[in-house]
């Protein structure tokens, strides 16, 4: 366990030290009698969610009531979507607070879709306590900021323990034989095919599920630096590059993954991540690629028990042990007042998310933790984005008195992380989700034509994505 | 006519329609702001360099020969012409044919009724959820479990290229053919009993009764519905877009899910999504021209 704790200082690799007073304050002090501003609270629980969700939220609201008695909570379910966002932002009914994925605030930035709040966070003392790396997704190039890191997760495997013992891939300990490498995860996944008549991984190759996933497999092969599958070149052009020798033989691991081992699920074209964490937890797939944000996926939503679950490292390459880190992220409306900001930083403090502690945060987190551990999910440590490490080990003692699995079945994932046995890495950086369909659509073509041609696909893939970079950002 | 006399004459044409514009007025307005403008508006939006919905730069057809440059728009342009092309195979005459056979029963028509019409009833969305069950790839997909029964080996449908247009246009065709089949019952409802009777005296079979008398009736009818059909099907998208995402490797991939990805999937490029929709309007117009032109040439005919 003691490497849990070291997992959180280091984690990321990202992180600069450096000191934040981890403050007790009573929580129903009055903090700010003048504030008056009225703030809308996406991702509110809906009214079909658990009890104890549902009453955690109500506490926060009371206490926010308490604290800054003249700002006016309005709760919304709005949930994000790009496509939905848009319209949202430009007519103003976008709410004061929501939760994109990491993939899209540079896109909401450059597009001045969401607000700035960097003068609330230095109100807070708070500006300098996020990782480099995390201010780099959620500031313009003037070092404005307009977002801030819910949580972060790091790519891995998710495994299905039933489907490994009924292989045959336990030790005597009752641990997973699981595969260290590429080749492994094929083999391995073959045995479980043979064992079980069950896929030995789902792969979902949908819309951009399928090109996400791939990247992390070309980094493993050697996509990275001069192999990048995106980088600007001195004219500071950006270039894809989709048919480096690395890129080819990735792709042709894909496509070995089908017709060679044959261990993928058989609608790898039409299962969204979704679909993935359903296939195993209902004991349809042995292996699935994600992260540690969604251990509930599989157990909790889908009745996995967690005894039959288990989180793995990615599994390295032939030219590397890389694994995706990204996260979720808080942003902001764009038409935010000053006040309006300052209030939702303090609620982003109520709720835990800014790296302070009081007895309102500690027994929101008590809370949150035992509501998981309630609904059958794994109580795991989270990867905090904060650079605190009071704040993180305080963390870290509450997930240890709800912790409601075994952390053998876990250990090596974080310790890959923390003893830097895996290199974490960021998504492409720019236009990844264009870059994702453009990928996806030359997975599927592997996975779903037995002959496919790997340099055609990709050079396809290639010249469509580059042709977008040029419109969109290299200005030809 | 005098001037005065025909300014107090329009005067007073316009006051005596007053009543008919007034109540026209919630219409226009209605038109105006929820068909016209948006139309007007996607239009001039596909001539600019656009950041989310804001123009930037007018860039004349740009938007147009980007789009159309690429493999993914020639791909969708022919997904969408295939899925027509079976639809009309495969969806076309079986509503005619299920409003003749219910048009001849003589009990339970009601019953038949009610269900040829109860699969469009139901939410579109739980229709394509309900048939991805059908034909998953996995062994616990609904057909591969009925094939077992005959030895069949399981098959992934809706990854195969060739298969998933068919597929969709199956699945589209079970839900919309009853509501087409009690449109043409209306129809035949409107023959008049004589024909029948003469035709019966006359000694003309069942066959004979369809050719000569029931499908002359229906002919206009039904050029009506292939040309609806046709618009229909060329704007299909929420089908594709649940059940198969567009792939694989977009080979079910539509023109109006091509206009939603430039729009929604990633890039926010509205400029380009509205130049797809620009060009699917413009060949609607052209096949509804068309067909226009052929029905008016029959009209002169009859």
């Amino acid at each position: 366990m003691s490497k849990l704790f070291k997992l959180v200082s280091l984690l990321l690799a990202l992180c600069m030290l450096s000191g934040i007073p981890v403050c007790f304050a009573e929580s129903d002090e009055v903090i700010d009698a003048n504030l008056t501003c009225t703030i809308t609270l996406g991702n509110w629980p809906a009214d079909t969610a658990p009890d104890a969700e549902k009453a955690l939220f109500e506490g926060y609201k009371a206490t926010m009531a308490k604290q800054y008695p003249n700002v006016t909570l309005v709760p919304d379910y709005y949930s994000y979507t790009l496509s939905n966002y848009v319209p949202m932002a430009k007519g103003g009914t976008a709410p004061s607070i929501f939760q994109p994925p990491f993939t899209d605030p540079q896109l909401l930035i450059s597009q001045h879709l969401v607000g700035d709040v960097t003068d609330a966070l230095e109100q807070f003392g708070v500006l300098d306590q996020f990782s480099p790396s995390y201010v780099e997704m959620l500031a313009d190039e003037n070092g404005r900021i307009f977002g801030l890191p819910r949580d972060g997760y790091v790519l891995g495997m998710h495994i299905n323990l039933a489907l490994f013992r009924e292989a045959g891939l336990m030790t005597e300990d009752g641990l997973p034989k699981y595969p260290k490498t590429l080749q492994e995860l094929a083999e391995y996944g073959q045995i479980i095919r043979e064992k079980t008549g069950k896929a030995g991984l789902v792969f979902p190759a949908s819309e951009t599920y399928g090109g996400w996933l791939f990247t992390n497999i070309a980094w493993n092969f050697g996509c990275v630096g001069e192999s990048a599958l995106e980088y600007q070149d001195e004219d500071g052009r950006w270039v894809c590059n989709f048919t480096s020798p690395e890129c080819i033989a990735a792709m042709e691991y894909m496509r070995d993954l089908r017709w060679k081992y044959d261990i993928l699920n058989a609608d790898a074209t039409t299962t969204d991540w979704a679909g993935a964490h359903s296939l195993l937890g209902t004991g349809e797939a042995a292996m699935n690629f994600a992260a540690d944000d969604s251990v509930d996926q599989p157990t909790a939503n889908k009745g996995l028990p967690v005894e039959d679950f288990a989180l793995i490292p990615f599994p390295a390459g032939p030219a590397g042990r890389y694994a995706l880190a990204g996260g979720t992220c808080y942003m902001f409306a764009p038409d935010i007042s000053k006040d309006q900001a300052v209030a939702l930083m303090a609620y982003l403090k109520i709720i835990g998310k800014l790296p302070f502690l009081d007895d309102a945060i500690v027994a929101g987190m008590r809370a949150d933790y035992a509501a998981k551990r309630d609904r059958g999910a794994p109580v795991i440590p989270a990867i905090s984005a904060w650079n605190d490490e009071a704040y993180n080990a305080a963390k870290q003692a509450i997930v240890d008195e709800f912790c409601n699995v075994d952390m053998r079945l876990y250990a090596d994932f974080f310790d890959s992380i923390s003893e830097g046995t895996i290199t974490l890495k960021s998504e492409e950086p720019v236009f990844a989700q264009q870059l994702y369909r453009e990928l996806t659509a030359a997975v599927q073509r592997m996975i779903t034509r037995e002959g496919a041609d790997v340099v055609k696909a990709l050079k396809k893939a290639e010249e469509s994505f580059q042709e977008y970079l040029d419109d969109e950002i290299n200005d030809i | 006519m005098s001037k005065p006399e025909a300014l107090l004459r329009s005067h007073a044409k316009i006051k005596g329609n007053i009543q008919s514009w007034l109540i026209m007025l919630p219409g226009l307005l209605l038109m105006t702001s929820f068909v016209w403008e948006p139309l007007f508006e996607s239009i001039r939006m596909s001539l600019y360099k656009t950041r989310n919905v804001e123009l930037v730069k007018f860039i004349g057809f740009s938007n147009f020969i980007s789009v159309t440059g690429k493999d993914d728009f020639l791909q969708a342009l022919a997904n969408t012409f295939s899925y027509t092309f079976w639809s009309l195979l495969i969806g076309f005459a079986l509503p005619v044919i299920l409003a003749m056979l219910i048009g001849e029963t003589t009990r339970g028509k009601s019953l038949f009724r009610t269900a040829v019409y109860l699969p469009n009833m139901l939410p579109g969305l739980a229709v394509i959820i309900l048939w991805s069950a059908f034909f998953s790839g996995e062994k616990s997909g609904v057909l591969n479990i009925l094939l077992s029964r005959l030895g069949v080996s399981a098959q992934s449908y809706l990854t195969r290229a060739d298969w998933v247009i068919p597929i969709i246009i199956l699945i589209a065709t079970w839900k919309g053919a009853g509501a087409t089949a009690l449109i043409y019952m209306a129809g035949m409802a409107s023959i008049s009993p004589e024909l029948y009777e003469a035709a019966a005296i006359d000694g003309a079979t069942v066959w004979h009764r369809i050719i000569h008398i029931l499908l002359p009736a229906i002919r206009k009818l039904a050029g009506t519905l292939l040309i609806l059909q046709i618009i229909s099907v060329f704007q299909i998208m929420y089908e594709p877009m649940v059940l198969t995402k567009g792939g694989p490797d977009n080979a079910s991939l539509s023109l109006m899910q091509l206009m939603w990805q430039y729009a929604f999937g990633g890039s926010m490029n509205y400029g380009k999504a509205s130049a797809v929709a620009v060009i699917v309007t413009l060949i609607l117009l052209v096949m509804t021209a068309i067909y226009s032109y052929f029905n008016r040439k029959e009209s002169d005919w009859d």
